[in-house]
């Protein structure tokens, strides 16, 4: 803080007296037990914790406190966040000393968790009317209204209200009618009390007396940890384990609000202190109810869906590349200066940074010493009646193996990602004679060898008896090998030979890049498909020569990127530096591209390829029992619930494909094309309705009505058709809202070129519509993917099923109509919440943990479809506004 | 102006009276006939655009009444008028875009070149690729530079790209880039954008749109431009570069352009239509001439600035 301020004007108040310091300890003491509050109504911690079981625990939540504070406090030190103001400083403060305080009091003394926040409600309450007096009597410096206010006095009327009736009630009986005599009498004093004096008092005196009652009830277990409360008129009852929460809630809201006010001197100020207080904490309860759900969900569940979980931890660096890339850039984004501040955003763009490297360094070490990483899991089974407890480990093990789909998969996605981020280099670059002519001829060759591949698809390898795919087959793909080969090469020689600086090479030879990189992949690429259609598998030595390839051109491709990064590093100039980045994108291009053709290449042939003591092979390398077996019936091992998962894959992808082309073509229909009138208004309310309709409705009608005309089984397509049914009113709600918000003038700017109106649907309307449709479809997929009570009337929900349903290899081709028939599609199938519920509620089989392992496998797949969503809708809102 | 003329006010002086048009006329004197020789502009040549007793309605609002109108070839025709006398109705009936309002109702005839635009079997495609436009508010799509201005030559199938296209051995990436080179340079923007013409649109200045809009435009071909205040949302000097931009185009184009800034009408126009409220085309002739010695005293106290 700046000493001059404070001396020079009155503007910037500086200096905190006593008073202030002693409101921000009980404001951070409000916070700290609103959280404990928040706690307890969880259950995380017992209310009838004490002595060391509590100490620890809010040892922990100090340990949490102070790691938070401390990083905040460093980084202020350090000047990358300054914390300038006075008050934060003091809470920030006030919460450390409050909760030290707490577990320091927890040891010492032999109180209960719900006796040790009654009192702190009751310091709270004093604090707070030690505050309002001292304003009252001018010791302090305030700037008071002349009340609190009419809103302040109707919820403390309520306030008093309540808890007159709650304390009369219990002292004179309910059955009198005098306990209404209290209520309405402790209601207007309250609420007098508010109102009528000056502000100070009115939002001081009020609250402590609130407060202090809730905190002397708790203290003084009137309201204990084990009371209980059944009125008669009401079939439940109250319990002290959900009552205190409450109050401590309720009490620390208040004592916060009516601190904050005095804190800021009251007026506007105060007001705009408390407000700001009281909707923060709103917030984290809301959001912290939110997370409760699926936290609770994942606690429970997590570890036995884990069991067994094996990963080598090479495979698992591979997977963690597309995470790098993805917090790199978050890291590299440039934080802004406006609404927050710089360093404290790029601290939180560092820290993804950070934990990804934080593991890839775990694993690494895994790699290195050879020691396996296990995290042991015990849980038991019925087997043969009896109870039987079995462990298995989630565990890294250090094998030097990627799986080859574990590598195709995220390699693909990164050359397509690289591949999208270099810009227009076509331009850039002088243009080499000879490269030229390679460019041209480079087609040729690559359809050559595609029309090859495509005989030996034709006619076989061995067409007439003639070994041609022996002979003509591994000839060619050992010259678009050797050709590969030295495009790979040609970026890095074009950056290595020639004149001038490393950046003029490396830009001057931007075509080489170009054309060394795409034509290599496409080169090798062809070679692949014609040595799998030849049936050859050309090796020097012991080493095959399409992945031999594909590893040199990886590895020339990465060096040639090194290279120009580092020149990169080298140049002044921010327009080399701009076109030497695109380089750099092409040349990871290459290395990504082929490593998936790598992966392709043993995936294909099913033989595994191994260099230096690393391999790439096709299993091994990841095994996930819960997602990636069945059930195994009357097995101690306990198998998965993969055909649960894929059904519910097959549905949620049914339903979609069904109701998002019917949604979003009614959308158009009824905006672009039908008169707005009646008609549209009627459909609005039917599409409406039938968002509301409750989803077992759907359920009864799929049974009644298509499960009859599907064959008369319960079936997968019944399943997808009546999720689809119940997706397709919120799509088309969605979308019919995303198109009409397309603005009219890309209609007319269209119109006035003469493009018809279904052309301009297509080209404009549709695109721009496309956010919106998407976030309709998330919303919608959302609700479906854990739909329960309709797949238990039409889907047949198979419990613990021993195979998933193969819709893919269903399809069969018959010769009368329908013509393509598929028996996966007529067939019952199994389902995550059908499975979850029969487990869970029906208690129909399997352990309990298994139904939660099996919520949480579901809560991930839908997660899952979210991101999807979520990524699919960044890239068209990208492709509207940037690009 | 107090009295602004309705249509049974005109019939009746029509029957009485038979004045010669002076530039002291009263209001009470504009007459049918008076107008007819006002707005009935001679020129050589045969007229790109003729309208003749164009009416519009909207619902019971009758929003141009009798405009007849000849529009010379490769020349800037302003319109001018204070806001809401039907400006942009009339541009729009141009090109037929007044076929999109449900509520609009039109009758009259436009000709174009000597044929009938509003013909039942009029082609509005073809009509609309001759007759292009350019809004009040820059309107780009919301894609890169260089769709925005194949978009119209790729949806009439003048240029194909794409897979498809390679499949059938038709790719005119060639053909696009050196359209969009040309459209740009016409409307003078290339310049600014050519090292970022896979850029989205949106992303440049207001003045930047509205002249990619007009290349837009050009890259279809038309023979007519229609402007709809195609400056009042841009700064000055935005301004001058389309001021500039449209009196190049008249050389090749037919430019008709609305307007209420009279300067802007003045500086870059051969002639001048007035509009006053009430849908009427009042006087039609020269710039020079309208904005010197108008026959019209409604029009003169409107371009002096008296009139309310
Ligand atoms: N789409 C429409 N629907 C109904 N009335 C319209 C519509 N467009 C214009 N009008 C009416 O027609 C009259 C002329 O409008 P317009 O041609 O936009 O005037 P200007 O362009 O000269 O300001 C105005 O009275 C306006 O209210
Ligand atoms: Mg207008």
């Amino acid at each position: 803080m700046s000493e001059g301020y404070a001396t020079e004007t009155t503007l910037v108040n500086a200096e905190s007296n006593v008073y202030d310091r002693g409101l921000d300890a009980a404001i951070g003491l409000s916070v700290l037990t609103f959280a404990l509050g928040m706690v307890t109504l969880v259950d995380a911690v017992p209310l009838s914790a004490s002595g060391a079981a509590l100490g620890e625990s809010l040892g922990l939540i100090l340990a949490v406190v102070v790691g938070g504070v401390g990083i905040v406090g460093v980084s202020s030190w350090a000047n990358v966040t300054p914390v300038e103001s006075q008050r934060v400083r003091g809470i920030a403060l006030g919460l450390v000393v409050s909760t030290l305080g707490l577990t320091v009091l927890a040891y010492a003394v032999p109180v209960t968790l719900a006796t040790l926040l009654g009192l702190t409600l009751v310091v709270e309450a004093v604090a707070v009317a030690v505050a309002g007096v001292a304003s009252r009597v001018e010791t302090v410096d305030t700037s008071p209204n002349t009340s609190a206010g009419l809103l302040a006095g109707v919820v403390f009327g309520a306030l008093g209200l309540t808890l007159g009736a709650a304390i009369g009630g219990s002292l004179v009986g309910f059955d009198s009618p005098a306990w209404v005599a209290v209520a309405l009498g402790a209601g207007l004093v309250l609420s007098a009390l508010t109102v009528l004096p000056r502000e100070d008092v009115g939002s001081t005196i009020p609250a402590a007396l609130v407060v202090g009652t809730l905190g002397l009830t708790i203290a003084t277990a009137v309201v204990g940890v084990g009371w209980q409360w059944n009125p008669q008129s009401l079939s439940g009852g109250f319990t002290g384990g959900a009552v205190i929460p409450i109050f401590v809630l309720v009490g620390a809201i208040l004592s916060s609000w009516s601190a904050a006010k005095c804190r800021a001197g009251f007026g506007a100020r105060g007001r705009e202190f408390g407000a700001f207080l009281v909707i923060n904490l709103n917030v984290f309860l809301m959001v912290a109810v939110m997370a409760t759900i699926v936290v609770f969900v994942t606690v429970k569940g997590v570890g036995y869906a884990l069991h067994g979980f094996t990963i080598g931890a090479l495979s698992a660096l591979v997977l963690l590349a597309p995470l790098l890339v993805v917090v790199v850039n978050a890291a590299r984004t440039p934080a802004g200066t406006d609404d927050w501040h710089t360093g404290a955003r790029q601290l939180f763009r560092l820290l993804p940074l950070a934990a990804v490297g934080s593991v890839a360094a775990v694993l690494l070490s895994v790699l290195v010493t050879g020691d396996r990483l296990a995290y042991p899991f015990t849980y038991s089974v019925q087997v043969n009646r009896a109870q039987q407890s079995l462990d298995t480990a989630i565990a890294v093990t250090p094998e030097p193996t990627v799986g080859s789909l574990l590598l195709v998969a995220p390699a693909l996605l990164l050359s397509v990602y690289f591949f999208r981020t270099y810009g227009s280099l076509r331009n850039v670059g002088s243009r080499v004679g000879w490269a030229e002519t390679i460019r041209q001829t480079l087609p040729l060759a690559v359809a050559g060898t595609v029309a090859l591949t495509g005989l030996f698809l034709l006619v076989g390898p061995r067409p007439l008896g003639l070994p041609l795919g022996g002979t003509l087959g591994v000839a060619v793909v050992v010259l678009a090998a050797v050709a590969a080969v030295v495009l790979a090469a040609l970026p890095l020689a074009g950056v290595l030979a020639g004149e001038g600086t490393l950046a003029d090479r490396a830009q001057d030879r931007a075509t080489l890049f170009t054309l060394g990189v795409f034509g290599s992949l496409a080169l090798l690429t062809s070679a692949l498909f014609l040595q799998a259609t030849a049936t050859v598998t050309p090796s020097v030595g012991p080493v095959n020569v399409v992945p031999g390839v594909a590893l040199a051109g990886a590895v020339a491709a990465s060096a040639a990127t090194a290279l120009v990064a580092y020149a990169k590093r080298q140049s002044g100039e921010t327009l080399q530096r701009r076109l030497l980045g695109e380089e750099i994108a092409l040349g990871l291009t290459g290395v990504a591209g082929f490593l998936t053709l790598l992966g392709l290449h043993v995936a294909v042939t099913k033989v595994s390829f191994t260099v230096l003591g690393v391999s790439v092979a096709n299993a091994g390398t990841l095994s996930w029992p819960m997602t990636m077996q069945t059930y195994i019936p009357l097995g101690t091992e306990p198998g998965g619930i993969l055909p649960a998962v894929v059904g519910t894959v097959w549905l949620v992808t049914g339903a979609t494909l069904f109701a998002v082309p019917l949604g979003v073509g009614a959308a158009v229909f009824l905006t672009e094309y039908a008169e707005q009138g009646r008609f549209t208004a009627l459909v609005e309310i039917a599409t409406n309705a039938l968002w509301s309709t409750p989803s077992i409705v759907f359920g009864l009608f799929g049974a009644a009505f298509l499960i009859p005309r599907l064959g008369g089984d319960e079936s997968l397509l019944a399943g997808m058709l009546v999720l689809g049914f119940m997706l397709l009113p919120l799509v088309l709600i969605t979308s019919r809202e995303a198109v009409k918000s397309v603005p009219d003038e890309y209609r007319d700017a269209s119109a006035a070129l003469g493009v018809s109106q279904w052309e301009t649907i297509k080209s404009v309307v549709l695109p721009a519509a496309m956010p919106g449709v998407i976030t309709g479809v998330i919303l919608g997929v959302g609700r479906i993917a854990g739909e329960t009570a309709p797949l238990i009337l039409v889907l047949g929900s198979t419990l613990n099923a021993t195979e998933s349903a193969q819709v893919l290899d269903g399809f069969r081709f018959t010769a009368q109509p329908p013509f393509v028939a598929n028996d996966a599609l007529l067939s019952a199938s199994a389902s995550l919440p059908t499975q979850v519920w029969a487990v869970i509620a029906a208690g129909v089989s399997g352990s309990p943990s298994m139904g939660w392992a099996s919520a949480f496998v579901l809560l991930l797949v839908v997660l899952t479809f979210y991101a999807v969503g979520i990524t699919a809708r960044t890239y068209f809102r990208r492709k509207l506004t940037h690009e | 102006m107090s009295n602004a003329l309705n249509d049974s006010e005109t019939k009746q002086t029509t029957e009485g009276t038979d004045t010669q048009p002076t530039s002291t006329t009263t209001a009470g004197e504009t007459e049918e006939r008076v107008r007819e020789a006002w707005t009935d502009y001679d020129f050589a040549g045969d007229p790109k655009l003729s309208v003749e007793d164009l009416n519009v309605w909207y619902g019971d609002d009758h929003a141009l009444k009798d405009v007849s109108m000849a529009i010379p070839e490769n020349s800037v025709t302003a319109l001018i008028g204070p806001s809401g006398c039907g400006k942009s109705t009339y541009l729009r009936c141009l090109n037929r875009m007044n076929d999109r309002i449900k509520a609009a109702r039109i009758d009259g005839s436009v000709e174009l070149d000597g044929t009938e635009i509003y013909d039942p079997n009029a082609n509005l495609v073809e009509l609309r690729k001759r007759i292009g436009m350019v809004f009040q508010s820059p309107n780009p799509f919301p894609k890169s530079i260089r769709e925005n201005i194949s978009y119209g030559p790729r949806k009439h199938g003048d240029i194909e790209k794409g897979l498809l296209a390679r499949l059938f051995g038709r790719d005119d990436t060639a053909e696009e880039d050196e359209l969009v080179e040309r459209s740009l340079k016409q409307a003078a923007l290339w310049d600014e954008v050519n090292d970022r013409l896979d850029d989205n649109a949106l992303g440049l200045s207001g003045g930047q749109q509205q002249r990619l809009c007009i290349a837009r435009c050009l890259a279809v071909d038309p023979e007519v431009i229609l402007m709809d205040e195609p400056a009042s949302a841009l700064d000055p000097i935005a301004t001058s570069k389309i001021e500039d931009l449209v009196e190049e185009l008249s050389e090749e184009y037919t430019v008709v352009i609305v307007t209420h800034n009279m300067q802007q009408a003045a500086r870059i126009s051969d002639q001048t239509a007035v509009f006053l409220t009430g849908g009427e085309l009042v006087e039609y002739d020269d710039t020079d001439k309208i904005f010197e010695n108008p026959e019209s005293q409604r029009v003169e106290d409107y371009i002096t600035g008296k009139f309310g």
